[in-house]
């Protein structure tokens, strides 16, 4: 397996490209190879070997350069929009993309922070791993209100699919028999503390309609023998996912699709290997390959495969369609409809709220879980009294004060010192993160003039939340304060906020399906309408981002699309 | 020097527990045993940056941003607001010289102006007491001094208490993200092994020192 997996030139047709290398990428490859594909994968980035290249894992702040914060100079330089990420810190920066390489622009008035993990693996080993279905409520939204055009799939369509990728990543959490959010094949869910558990109950009591479950995550809480053979073994509960995990105890690329993947001796992958566009041959209207420039030299190579699937990222795959122009698709391949780039969401995460939870002295916790809870979206049925269209779900986690907290306090010398020690009061917080609508004014497109080091025209962004978004967290504000004193917290308080759109790191959309080829790009599997065998399969492929975390329906909307693509090639129709 | 024992106590314990990472990755693929899977190819380095070393020098030079005169009298400061108990406290781990690394490499200038400007405002106070410097006070003086600015009070205004506060969350950050304060003064445990959402709490307990890597 080992020999040659990483390729540079190479004049081979591959059955199955795949570029990017991300929670998309891997599903993509581990699925062809799985089918007897040979497959290529194509990552802008270096090698990120799992284990190995974990650089920051298991170094306490005692031990790491700046205790954990990264040096000004070094900010300035190269991570001024990376450090508006909360994982950004002294023992991920290395897993961050580098501003200074990769520049866009933002029309002015406008904000956009664009989050880049441009490594073999990509955000798989950034992302906080909260894992959602979508369910029946959220593939209707569009159609309810008018707002995008419709999801050209339901759960009858994708269900399946869930529940193939949550046994293989393995998911954590307590099945509910909710309406507005399918349960998900489960692993256990993560523990309670006594708190949160007094704050479900309460909430069961005066808001039945509103439950408070723990929240559900691609950590291996009780590992399946599949996922031991996979080399992964049960969550350790040190919460510093983000630096890498050795004990593979998470989902990412190197941790379970990889290994699969590579298993097979189907798998190729050419590194540093930035896509600057799609080979298109007019004649038998396919993709006959891609255009690269090494990350490194600059130089040029082409790859070649009968079936190319684009996994670059929401935003790096349609930079890669609109930058593949021929005279059949001046304006980005693949894009006769028009609306390449546009329809671009994220998630709203602008309302805070919190107070203080008397009692529970005796009670703590060990262990450092890894995820909060999750209050779903309860605004699942439209209702015009609302004021704004869709809803939001809350997050949210109890904690009792350590010394980060208790340092503020008046006082010096052994008493101070002695108050500091001991744990602190319990506190308890919600946050919202909301859906964001798809309009066609918000939108992505290339530069006319400004490009990157490897030629390709950068990104403009033109992203803006109206009124409906802003409306929205106010009442997440008002609702979270209200609901946490009906529950008898003290201290109450909450407020919207106005963190710019991006910084959620949900970007959907840009590519979206449909089942009308003039108004849409990828048909209800996420293959191209104008090209057969051109698939996009990430999150540019949303037509509505609803509440939950995507990267989940990422996994499922992949390994769907590769089963029917394969099935596609076998009936002569790709 | 009173604090000699202290800082030879403070080095030995950093050495002792001294565990590598690359311990840390040894004794992991002998828990994965058979199932490991093996990685692919060859990867990069390790590449450990370097930490702070904390000095046991007692003979004080100029750092990056204080002169010794500075670094001395933030030392006293840091072993008023945190003392050696039954642990060392904040001077004896050379939170000082931390804080003047650390201020130099990841604060802004303002941040490390306020705090050259509060060392400026402390020794003149003591002069209004008729001493040369703040070190030269009686130990009782000092701590008056101290909790004066702390509280605002007396000749302190609001502003210069904030200040203060900012100035004891450097050496509250500087203190409980040391070993000794991560790991002797409160708890820390480097892999838990599993999360449990109830234990047994009781005042006398520590708190964790963490809980997790960014918060």
């Amino acid at each position: 397996m080992k020999e040659q997996v990483y390729i540079n030139k190479s004049s081979e047709v591959y059955d199955a490209i795949v570029i990017g290398s991300g929670i998309s990428g891997g599903w993509a490859a581990k699925e062809f190879c799985e089918r007897g594909y040979k497959t290529l994968m194509i990552e802008r980035g270096g090698v990120v070997e799992h284990r190995k290249d974990y650089s920051g894992e298991n170094t306490p702040l005692w031990k790491q350069e700046h205790r954990g914060k990264v040096e000004n100079i070094l900010v300035d330089q190269q991570h001024n929009i990376q450090k508006q990420c909360y994982a950004f810190g002294n023992a991920t920066k290395q897993l961050f993309g580098n501003d200074r390489d990769l520049p866009y622009t933002t029309k002015p008035g406008t904000e956009f922070s664009w989050i880049r993990g441009n490594m073999l693996g990509g955000k798989s080993l950034l992302w906080h791993r909260q894992t959602y279905r979508l369910g029946e409520y959220d593939f209707n939204a569009n159609k309810l209100d008018g707002y995008g055009n419709d999801w050209p799939i339901r759960t009858k369509d994708i269900e399946k699919w869930y529940s193939h990728v949550e046994i293989h990543a393995g998911i954590s959490g307590s099945k509910e028999n909710l309406p507005n959010l399918p349960d998900s094949e489960f692993l256990p869910p993560f523990e309670m503390m006594a708190p949160e558990k007094a704050i479900k109950a309460k909430f069961a009591e005066l808001y039945p309609e509103r439950p408070l479950i723990m929240g559900r995550t691609a950590h291996l809480t009780k590992p399946s023998k599949l996922h031991i053979s996979q080399g992964r073994v049960q969550c350790q509960a040190r919460n510093e996912c983000h630096a890498g995990c050795s004990y593979g105890a998470y989902f990412s690329t190197q941790s379970s699709t990889l290994p699969a993947a590579a298993k097979t001796g189907n798998l190729h992958i050419a590194p540093n290997s930035v896509v600057h566009s799609l080979i298109y041959d007019e004649k038998t209207n396919r993709v006959k390959g891609v255009r690269v420039i090494d990350n490194n030299d600059l130089s040029e190579r082409e790859y070649f495969a009968k079936v190319i699937f684009v996994c670059a990222s929401t935003i790096g795959s349609t930079q890669i369609l609109m930058n593949s122009t021929s005279k059949k698709f001046p304006n980005g391949i693949a894009n006769s409809s028009g609306v390449l780039g546009h329809y671009l969401m994220d998630h709203n995460y602008n309302s805070v709220a919190s107070g203080d939870i008397d009692g529970f002295e005796n009670e703590y916790y060990s262990g450092r879980r890894p995820s909060g809870l999750m209050m779903p979206n309860f605004y699942y049925k439209p209702d015009p009294k609302r004021g704004f269209l869709r809803g939001y779900a809350l997050g949210a986690s109890a904690y009792r004060e350590g010394w980060d907290s208790q340092q503020h306090q008046d006082g010096l010398g052994v008493e101070y010192k002695n108050k500091i020690k001991q744990a602190g009061k319990w506190r308890f917080g919600l946050y919202a993160q909301g859906e964001m609508l798809p309009r066609f004014e918000n939108q992505m497109r290339l530069h006319p003039t400004l490009k990157d080091k490897w030629g390709i025209p950068q990104i403009e962004f033109d992203v803006r939340y109206t009124e409906n978004e802003q409306l929205m967290m106010e009442d997440a504000a008002e609702q979270s304060i209200k609901m946490l004193k009906a529950a008898g917290l003290k201290n109450v308080s909450g407020r919207s906020t106005h963190r710019p759109p991006g910084i959620a790191i949900h970007e959907l959309g840009t590519a979206r399906m449909g089942r009308d080829p003039k108004t849409s790009i990828l048909n209800g599997f996420n293959q191209s309408h104008d090209i057969p065998n051109l698939f996009v399969t990430d999150g540019a492929s949303f037509c509505s981002s609803a509440v939950q975390n995507p990267s989940l329906t990422f996994m499922a909307l992949t390994a769907r699309a590769v089963d029917y693509a394969v099935k596609e090639v076998a009936a002569k129709r790709i | 020097m009173k604090n000699d024992n202290a800082s030879t106590t403070a080095s030995a314990s950093i050495r002792t527990n001294e565990k590598s990472r690359r311990h840390f990755l040894k004794g992991f693929t002998t828990m994965l045993g058979g199932v490991a899977v093996g990685s692919l190819v060859t990867g990069n380095a390790i590449s450990v940056a370097m930490a702070y070393v904390p000095s046991n020098d007692n003979m004080l030079t100029d750092g990056k941003i204080f002169n010794k005169n500075q670094l001395v009298l933030l030392k006293q400061i840091c072993s008023i607001v945190i003392p050696k108990t039954d642990t060392l406290g904040a001077a004896e781990v050379d939170t000082h010289g931390f804080i003047d690394n650390q201020l130099y490499h990841c604060h802004t200038k303002e941040d490390q102006n306020t705090v050259l400007a509060l060392l400026t405002l402390i020794d003149s106070r003591a002069k209004q007491q008729g001493s040369n410097s703040f070190i030269k006070l009686t130990a009782k003086q000092q701590f008056q001094l101290l909790t004066e600015l702390d509280l605002g009070e007396h000749s302190f205004d609001q502003i210069q208490r904030a200040d203060f506060k900012l100035l004891k969350q450097y050496i509250c950050f500087g203190y409980y993200t040391s070993e000794v304060g991560a790991t002797q003064e409160l708890r820390y445990d480097p892999v838990p092994g599993g999360f449990k959402g109830s234990i047994p709490y009781k005042k006398s307990d520590p708190t964790w020192a963490t809980r997790g890597l960014f918060n």
